[in-house]
């Protein structure tokens, strides 16, 4: 019995090492627009899991995590486009640092009202910001958008991007942020977080600072969603107040609960169905994108009570 | 005097347009604890019908009002039997259904309709003005700022005056022990949410002689009624007309003062009165 166990060993891995071949070796041998998709999935992936932190771990629903993700963009193409300064890393330090700050303030505020508000709150806030963005037309273009982001530059080297180079620095910074997220989670923090979900009148009465740990993380999915913002800054090349808007958020909210909340690989893998579908829709019916994403929200909320990334899980499990 | 008495009546009117969108979403969510955020969209597709039948088809304004008030009923309907019934209990996953909608129903009007603004329109009877207060003021306004009182009062009516309010109230405090009193609470909340709903397309007619109509309604009109409730609090009446009066107040006299910014004057006070008194100036605990 127990060579027969060690034999299958190594097809444990088998996922993942598919997973990689294709992440690292085949997408960048394909066209152009493989690995374009594949940056906008990644990058759509982090903000996904940074949502799934907040619904899936700490239990707040929010509609306005856009703001974050488009905080984070708009400072990196503000600081490219305004001040000339298209570093990578000043883009990628600051584009954080503001989203943190956002998301510092609007937790206080989103915090103060019990669960089901929350959802109010943060579809205000972010609505908000995205008339902010609108209305602020000397700042950030209003509705046509910050234009004229570049790539970034690294700094020490002069480098030359192309799609597949881009794509690589995207999926080193979604590798980070999946390592990250994933020990997040699992530490004694993540699983904190998860007990406030479940029942936070417990939670309080075993004397846990409730609040202190929803906030905490509130705020560090606000920062990993400003990460993504500032990657699709300089991935797309422009950032319009609709990165900011509700809109954005629910797709992020769709990837999240069709991917399946409460694990970090779930929105992952909504994000790759959803960027897929769109893609799809768009060269097939652009008009009716919305109302495919509409119907493909309620069947995920209708039908997936775990998730398709979940179901794929169990299914490879069963395979063991 | 005459400005003032101009804004006034401007802050009365959309106060009262606010106060018809809003009392249907507060009923919904104080009955069923959904909230339902295809509201605006049903305000919209309330708009639309009202304009197919009293422009297009040249027929009378109030029939269309009615008429589109009955198919966002219908639509609200067809939401509770067919989606959440199959979720009961579950209030996140409700709500966050109602979102989806909103993207379905946005998107079926723009399909049927087309994306093109509709401009106000109104039943010829109420077009030209009279004079109020010394002032000459959109007889169709003051037909706005009456409908609105009419149905508060019918509204305020029903929740305090009648044994069907007494249920409704004891639904919102204690769903338990109001059906263990014998209350058939699903019918209840079934009821509501399509008397709700049918406020909600019926405004959407109402409020079009003032804001015509336009694709992006839906969340624009969401948020507005968000401040409201976040405002005046949910769960009574009172609390609904206060918020309403309020951001009618905010919104007109921000507007004459500073109209670049009278939106944010809109965030400004929700944020306060989130911070001061998180469940509303008049709102109940549940």
């Amino acid at each position: 019995m127990a060579y027969a166990v060690s034999q299958w060993k190594v097809f444990r891995f088998t996922p993942q090492i598919i997973v990689a071949l294709v992440l690292v070796a085949l997408v960048p041998m394909g066209p152009t627009y493989v690995q374009s998709l594949a940056t906008k999935i990644l990058i759509f992936a982090i903000f996904a899991m940074s949502l799934d932190l907040l619904m899936g771990y700490a239990g707040i629903l929010s509609l306005g995590h856009a703001a974050f993700f488009g905080v984070g963009g708009y400072t990196a193409g503000l600081l490219a486009v305004r001040l000339g300064m298209d570093n990578l890393w000043i883009g990628l330090l600051c584009g954080v640092l503001l989203a943190t700050l956002v998301s510092i303030l609007f937790g206080i505020i989103t915090l103060q009202v019990r669960g089901i508000y929350c959802i109010l709150i943060t579809f205000a806030l972010g609505q908000l910001l995205h008339s902010l963005a609108s209305k602020w037309r000397d700042i950030t273009g209003g509705d046509y958008g910050l234009y004229g982001i570049p790539l970034p530059t690294l700094g020490f080297v002069h480098f030359e991007w192309s799609a597949a180079s881009y794509y690589y620095l995207v999926l080193i910074a979604f590798v980070i942020c999946f390592f990250l997220l994933y020990r997040l989670v699992k530490s004694p923090f993540g699983k904190t977080l998860q007990g406030i979900r479940e029942g936070e009148s417990r939670m309080a009465a075993l004397g846990y600072n409730t609040w202190l740990f929803k906030y905490v993380a509130f705020v560090v999915a606000g920062m990993f969603a400003g990460v993504a913002g500032v990657l699709s800054a300089y991935h797309n090349g422009i950032m319009v107040p609709g990165d900011l808007a509700v809109a954005n958020s629910g797709l992020a909210m769709l990837m999240t609960i069709a991917g399946g909340t409460g694990t970090i690989y779930g929105p992952v893998i909504g994000a790759a169905l959803i960027i897929v579908i769109q893609y799809y829709a768009s060269i097939v019916t652009p008009d009716r994108w919305p109302l495919i994403l509409g119907l493909a929200f309620v069947l995920a909320i209708m039908y997936s009570r775990a998730g398709v990334g979940v179901y794929l899980y169990r299914l490879w499990k069963r395979m063991l | 005097m005459n400005t003032l008495v101009l804004n006034t009546l401007n802050a009365i009117s959309y106060a009262a347009i606010l106060f018809l969108l809003a009392s249907g979403f507060s009923l919904i969510f104080g009955v069923m604890g959904v909230l339902n955020l295809s509201h605006g969209a049903l305000y919209m597709v309330g708009a639309y019908v009202g304009w197919t039948i009293a422009v297009k088809a040249g027929a009378s304004f109030w029939l269309g009002a009615v008429a589109g008030g009955a198919c966002a009923g219908l639509i609200s309907l067809v939401m509770e039997a067919g989606f959440f019934r199959r979720l009961y209990k579950q209030l996140n996953e409700q709500m966050l259904l109602t979102f989806g909608f909103v993207y379905i129903i946005d998107n079926v009007a723009r399909w049927i309709w087309g994306s093109t603004y509709k401009a106000p329109f109104t039943s010829p009877v109420l077009l030209g003005s009279m004079k109020v207060l010394g002032a000459r003021y959109p007889t169709m306004r003051m037909v706005i700022i009456l409908v609105g009182a009419v149905i508060a009062v019918g509204l305020w009516w029903l929740q305090d005056r009648t044994r069907a309010g007494a249920m409704i109230r004891a639904g919102m405090d204690d769903r338990e022990i109001a059906m263990a009193l014998g209350i058939n609470l699903p019918v209840v909340a079934t009821v509501i949410f399509f008397v709700g709903s049918f406020i909600a397309g019926f405004a959407g007619v109402v409020g079009a002689q003032v804001m015509g109509i336009y694709p992006e309604m839906s969340m624009a009109i969401m948020l507005l009624v968000l401040a409201v409730i976040i405002i005046g609090g949910v769960g009574s009446v009172q609390g609904t007309v206060l918020g309403a009066l309020v951001l009618g107040a905010i919104d007109a006299f921000g507007k004459a003062l500073f109209p670049d910014y009278a939106m944010f004057t809109v965030y400004m006070a929700m944020v306060v009165v989130l911070i001061i008194k998180p469940s509303g100036i008049l709102g109940r605990q549940g």
